[in-house]
């Protein structure tokens, strides 16, 4: 954040590399569940459990939670216009988001263990 | 200011008569609010399918039950139109369909593929 200028242009741009990886990730999913056949728990822990398959659902949800970082902060930022709202507020989502993100990688984690 | 003294001072979206444009826009951001609702819950439900046979079956019986497939169809909708509308909204960083009568035409178009989206994606996954 050395140039004021640029302050906005982080998250905004952020905001749409996500979008667009995350539009992909999706689409790739739907495809697949198109043509897969139906599939019982040992199948999908299985398919968790390929390290390519892993990595990409943990840099889906570290995409979604980014980007719906600076979405609701946006919404945060618009709405509430007084100072200690805010930062109750945004403090309140950033533990959300954050707590998912742990957990998220937790149960992606716990699939290489059993 | 004598002219201006009839325009709206403030954004009560209840009171506001937006233009259809309008709607794509705000539609965007209330989905992308209930998206992010949701995902606790989606992590949640991604932790208790890797558990092993008793977590899935569990994970598969609380998508099944009444309430979550109304909160997933709206979820559905909300994930459908949050995509459409924001591609659009990346064909605007591009400069494409700025002019009004354009915009329009693509706020029409996001909604028409909303529905016809939604209609194959919600009559693939009930039914």
């Amino acid at each position: 954040m050395s140039s004021p200028g640029l302050q906005g242009l982080r998250p905004w741009i952020i905001q749409r590399i996500s979008a667009v990886f995350i539009a992909v990730f999706i689409i790739y999913i739907f495809l697949l569940a198109l043509i897969s056949s139906p599939f019982n728990s040992n199948d999908w822990a299985a398919w968790v459990a390929i390290p390519y398959n892993n990595i990409f659902i943990g840099l889906f949800l570290i995409a979604v939670l980014w980007h719906a970082w600076i979405g609701i902060r946006d919404i945060v930022l618009d709405y509430i216009p007084n100072v200690v709202g805010r930062l109750l507020m945004l403090t309140l989502v950033g533990s959300t988001l954050t707590g998912s993100g742990l957990w998220g990688f937790k149960a992606l984690f716990m699939v290489f263990i059993k | 200011m004598a002219v201006s003294d009839n325009r709206p001072f403030f954004l009560n979206l209840v009171i506001i008569r937006l233009p259809v444009t309008g709607f794509v826009s705000i539609f965007h951001r209330i989905s992308g609010l209930l998206l992010f609702l949701a995902i606790p819950f989606s992590v949640y439900l991604l932790d208790i399918s890797l558990q092993g046979s008793t977590g899935f079956s569990r994970a598969v019986d609380i998508l099944n039950m009444p309430l979550l497939q109304l909160i997933s169809l709206l979820l559905l909708w909300s994930i459908i139109h949050h995509f459409i509308a924001g591609i659009r909204f990346l064909l605007t960083d591009f400069d494409i369909g700025l002019e009004k009568q354009q915009a329009t035409c693509f706020a029409w178009l996001v909604f028409i593929i909303d529905v016809i989206v939604f209609v194959l994606l919600a009559w693939g996954i009930f039914l």
